[in-house]
């Protein structure tokens, strides 16, 4: 029980749905405190009242615990929603919410709150228009344009730079195609422990990834292009012959080996893959 | 002497000749390659429709060749969607089994009465011959090399990539849609080279085709407009962007329309306003160039281009704002999805729990692309080299078509041509450096390093790469040529390898027809599926209506020709839903439910004694969530995890669970298989409860031979008025109350 009471109590406006003299007064009672500070923060005092005999009214109550040493950190995020709820909301039934899928925004738990209410108008929520954000956005806007109008001599030789260009579109090439969409989408951890202590880098299965991973594999992806490019484009402007025999074995080696190593990586995702190249 | 003949063949307009000739027996090698490589599955199993989609497909076709293409344009289908029916002329894309009822009625007419089943098995081969070909023109557009083209063809034949969705069999969309897609590309570059009108027409026609083929072809309406705005950013503007852009855009704009399913769409829906966008941002351009031609006072052209500017923005605003206000429908969801990757999970659950609809893992990339995944960056990079508008495209291209596919594994098929593209004109490069015979000589050298401060000079141009910018020498060696072009051989041929190994292992299975092996390994053929959709054609009467996920909707249609309540079309959330939740919900709710819907079977996917996991109970939880999209009362996600949040079947299973339609239907006598107790699903590895489900309103009619799949017939109403439980408890208690009878004390009658 005292560990209910540290737990704060923050109520709802109240829906009175029978009109008795004594309960009315207690439902206008509070309606009025609740205008006055939405929600309406709970105490003993304010239990005994509420919970007095003819009850034939609905209290919403959230038990949360804001206090920092309980460190709950979904309250701490729930908190603002459950004001807003307040503030739109001036009727509403004494029923668990399950917060399995985290903090909740208050259209979710306007839905579930009217789902369980009988039928009869259901206050929208209104949600303040954001004004700083308009502004803060409108004046990004404007300043962007300021500057790029400004700074346009010097910015436009590096927008029309073909390097700069081609080493955008090779890193997004990269990204993408060494899963990151799939880290992104689907929240992946960025390592994980092989249970013995160690870093386990590579998620074992076909279907699983992690973010350390994609990164590896990107590398390993960007080493060997940059190994075909190198052969295709680099070493036949070599003007000396020693050095070109030098680079082609140094560029040839490199692609074997990351091939080989990529293969190798391959294999410990898909158990049954057959193929191999020489050194790993 | 040899080399003397030699030497005749391959000079002059003899020499043109022998390479043109040999060059056309290498495409007809590697399309020869192409459809031979796609024959596993015929030829491990039979000619059969693979998976779900091409049984539908199948369907229409046999409609089409039977009863000709105007009632199949209006084809009203009263066989599914029962009591619905689908308007099924008007919500396909017809081009697929239009294509093979042409090839049916022409091979008809030179005398080769082909059964139309074997025409639709072998289309998807036949086309990725063309689709190389269409690869090889393509990639010759973009490349001088001779060899790229012919290279990205051998590719584009062979990646596993693109096999994926054309193995023999697999009679989807996409069968026909990739080789309209790289065709539709390569015309398009035509066009925009040329500037020709006849081109841009071509461009259009084929780009009708595509609309008419596959609803991928938004891609093109998308990256087409998009090339052409970079073009006009980059300041590449040109009469000839401006001739075959206009041309495509206007043409295909109305052939598109012409499609029953697409009809307005194309000036209502935001997928296709970007294409509108650009083709009015060139009028303005084209004006402005026109004027600033006529007159060049410096004033004015700042006018001009403010002008310009302004009418962008003030059209880009109105096309906002109809979007906001609903005249312009917003971006399909499953488009949308593509760009707000949250959105398809909260608000399409049907799109979001299609398994081609996941992001693709790296996994996936290099097990489909093999070496091509690396060499594809390398290629895009060697396009910033000469950067003139087809190059532009592969860029933008490739950069999209990645994106693409790493949000949804089904797009890896977009991204497959431009891989085979870009990573050819890569390899290519290696070999024409590397595979020539002449070294050049060091006296040369001297000479070249000489002009190299004349040539470096003169090509201080800003445009240039960092890795061209010294004059091209050659390689001196042959020994570094022998190294390269053998460990290059040696890559191909793992590549062949890989592809060879990919395709038979992991793309050849009907998915209809099972294949296991044996410990001695011998194969052996699990054939479930077509047992219970033949004895439904065989057993049950004609317009009896089966229930089912739509996942088999298409199936039944096709194999037991059966009406169905849902399909894979999923064109009505609600009516999924319900068969959702009449599967989750207690029997009391599901039966009547079934009785609406004059449902007299059902029809159930249960993996558990055979470990075949794509069963319906792994499918299950998405049900629940349809249903629960349009019932949040009666069907609760929740309820079917236990307190600790787990998925389970076992005696740990929540009662909602455990008396959910499905549930009882999975498990129902399923322990009879077992000695006492020792009941075990396969699949979810769990033992199950001791006691097995009870059924009141549905008994049990077929179940096949490895238990895949159920079929349960629904109880008629009772005889007497009962209800079905009390009906059962009655019988049951019949059979135990008689002997107790016997056993009561006897009395004595008195009267």
């Amino acid at each position: 029980m005292r560990i209910l009471q540290t737990l704060a109590g923050l109520l709802l406006p109240l829906t009175a749905l029978a009109a008795k003299k004594p309960t009315e007064d207690r439902f206008s009672e509070f309606r009025t405190k609740s205008q006055a500070a939405t929600p309406i923060k709970l105490n003993d005092d304010l239990y005994t009242q509420l919970t007095t005999a003819p009850r034939d009214y609905a209290v919403a109550v959230l038990l949360t615990a804001l206090e920092s040493r309980f460190g709950c950190q979904l309250c701490r995020e729930f908190q603002p929603e459950w004001d807003l709820l307040a503030r739109s909301w001036t009727k509403g039934t004494r029923i668990r919410f399950d917060f399995t899928m985290g903090a909740q925004n208050a259209d979710t738990i306007h839905a579930w709150l009217s789902r369980h209410l009988p039928d009869g108008p259901h206050p929208r929520v209104v949600r303040p228009i954001n004004w700083v954000r308009i502004i803060s956005i409108t004046t990004g806007v404007l300043g962007a344009i300021t500057l790029f109008a400004v700074a346009a001599p010097y910015i436009i030789p590096i927008l029309q730079n073909r390097n700069l260009w081609a080493a955008f579109s090779l890193i997004a090439v990269l990204l993408f195609t060494s899963g990151h969409m799939f880290n992104h989408i689907r929240k992946v951890p960025y390592v994980s422990g092989d249970g013995r202590g160690g870093i386990s880098y590579f998620a074992g299965g076909f279907q699983n990834q992690f973010g350390l991973e994609t990164q590896i594999v990107a590398a390993m992806y960007g080493v060997l292009a940059f190994a075909a490019i190198s052969l295709a484009l680099k070493v036949p402007r070599m003007a000396d012959p020693k050095a070109q025999q030098i680079a082609v074995f140094v560029w040839g080696g490199i692609m074997l080996g990351m091939y080989s190593f990529l293969l190798s990586v391959f294999r410990l995702k898909n158990g049954g893959y057959p193929f191999w190249l020489p050194p790993f | 002497m040899a080399v003397a003949v030699g030497d005749q063949f391959l000079q002059g307009t003899t020499g043109r000749n022998t390479r043109g000739m040999l060059r056309v027996i290498i495409l007809c090698t590697i399309a020869a390659a192409a459809v031979s490589s796609r024959l596993f599955s015929v030829i491990r199993f039979e000619s059969i429709i693979h998976e779900f989609d091409p049984w539908f497909n199948f369907r229409a076709t046999k409609y089409l060749v039977q009863h000709g293409f105007y009632s199949f344009w209006d084809w009203f289908d009263d066989r599914t969607w029962h009591p619905l029916g689908r308007v099924t002329g008007g919500t396909l894309y017809p081009g697929l089994m239009v294509t093979s009822g042409v090839i049916y009625h022409i091979l008809r007419l030179l005398a080769l009465p082909v059964d139309i089943r074997n025409i639709c098995v072998l289309l998807a081969p036949g086309f990725s011959g063309l689709t190389a070909l269409a690869t090889y023109l393509f990639t010759s557009e973009m490349s001088d090399s001779p060899s790229a083209g012919l290279l990205a063809a051998a590719f584009m034949g062979i990646t596993p990539g693109y096999i994926s969705r054309s193995v023999a069999g697999s009679y989807d969309n996409e069968a026909i849609a990739i080789f309209l897609l790289v065709f539709t590309f390569y015309l398009w570059i035509k066009s925009l080279k040329n500037g020709s009108a006849m081109w841009g027409a071509l461009t259009a026609l084929f780009y009708g085709y595509m609309v008419s083929a596959w609803g991928g072809y938004v891609f093109i309406t998308n990256l087409l407009p998009l090339h052409a705005f970079v073009l006009i950013c980059m300041g590449r503007y040109s009469p000839r962007l401006y001739v075959s852009y206009t041309t495509w855009y206007a043409l295909g704009t109305l052939a598109s329309m012409q499609v029953p399913f697409v009809g307005f769409l194309p000036i209502r829906s935001s997928d296709h306003m970007a294409a509108l966008g650009v083709f009015g941002l060139l009028q303005l351009v084209a004006f402005v160039e026109f004027i600033r031609y006529q007159l060049p006072s410096k004033q004015f052209q700042t006018l001009l281009r403010s002008l310009v500017l302004l009418i962008f923005v003030v059209a880009f605003g109105g096309l906002v704002l109809l979007t906001v206000s609903g005249t312009i429908a917003p971006w399909s969801g499953r488009f949308y999805s593509l760009w707000d990757t949250g959105y398809a999970k909260i608000h399409i659950p049907i799109i979001a729990s299609v398994s081609e609809h996941q992001p693709t893992a790296w996994p996936a990339f290099f097990f489909d692309l093999n070496m091509l995944i690396w060499l594809f960056p390398a290629g895009v990079y060697m396009c910033f080299r000469s950067l003139k508008d087809e190059q532009v495209f592969i860029v933008i291209y490739a950069v999209l078509a990645s994106y693409f596919a790493g949000v949804m594994v089904r797009l890896m098929l977009t991204l497959t041509p431009i891989v085979c593209v870009a990573a050819a004109m890569a390899l290519s490069q290696i070999l024409d450096t590397y595979l020539v015979a002449k070294s050049p000589s060091p006296q040369v050298q001297a000479n070249g390093s000489a002009e190299t401060v004349k040539n470096t000079a003169s090509s201080m141009l800003p445009e240039s790469l960092r890795s061209t910018r010294s004059p091209l020498v050659g390689i001196y060696s042959y020994t570094s040529k022998l190294t390269i072009v053998g460990s290059v051989t040696a890559y191909l041929l793992l590549f062949v390898l890989h592809c060879t190994w990919v395709t038979s292992n992991a793309y050849s299975s009907p998915s209809v027809v099972l294949a296991s092996r044996s410990p001695d390994g011998s194969q052996h053929i699990i054939d479930d599926y077509r047992e219970a959709y033949y004895w439904l054609r065989q057993n049950t009467p004609q317009d009896a209506k089966i229930m089912s996920w739509w996942d088999y909707g298409y199936q039944i249609g096709g194999m037991a020709d059966r009406p169905t309540l849902v399909d894979n079309n999923t064109w009505n959330n609600t009516h999924i839903a319900t068969v959702g939740k009449a599967m989750s919900s207690r029997e009391e709710v599901s039966y009547p439910i079934m009785r609406q819907h004059e449902v007299d079977y059902v029809l159930i996917v249960f993996g558990g004694l055979l470990g075949y996991s794509g069963d319906d109970i792994n499918k299950f939880l998405w049900m629940v969530r349809i249903a629960e999209g349009i019932w949040p009362e009666e069907v609760k996600e929740r309820d079917f995890f236990t307190p600790r949040g787990e998925y389970r079947i076992d005696d740990q299973a929540t009662p909602t669970m455990r008396n959910s339609l499905m549930y009882k239907m999975s498990y129902y006598n399923y322990n009879s298989l077992f000695p006492a107790g020792q009941a075990q699903d396969r699949v979810r590895g769990a033992r199950l409860p001791a006691e097995g489900p009870q059924l009141s309103t549905i008994e049990e009619a077929f179940t096949s031979e490895n238990w895949i799949i159920r079929i349960y017939k629904v109880k008629d109403l009772d005889n007497v008025g009962r209800d079905h439980a009390s009906a059962m408890a009655f019988e049951k208690g019949n059979k135990k109350k008689r002997p107790s009878k016997r056993k009561g004390p006897r009395v004595l009658r008195v009267e």
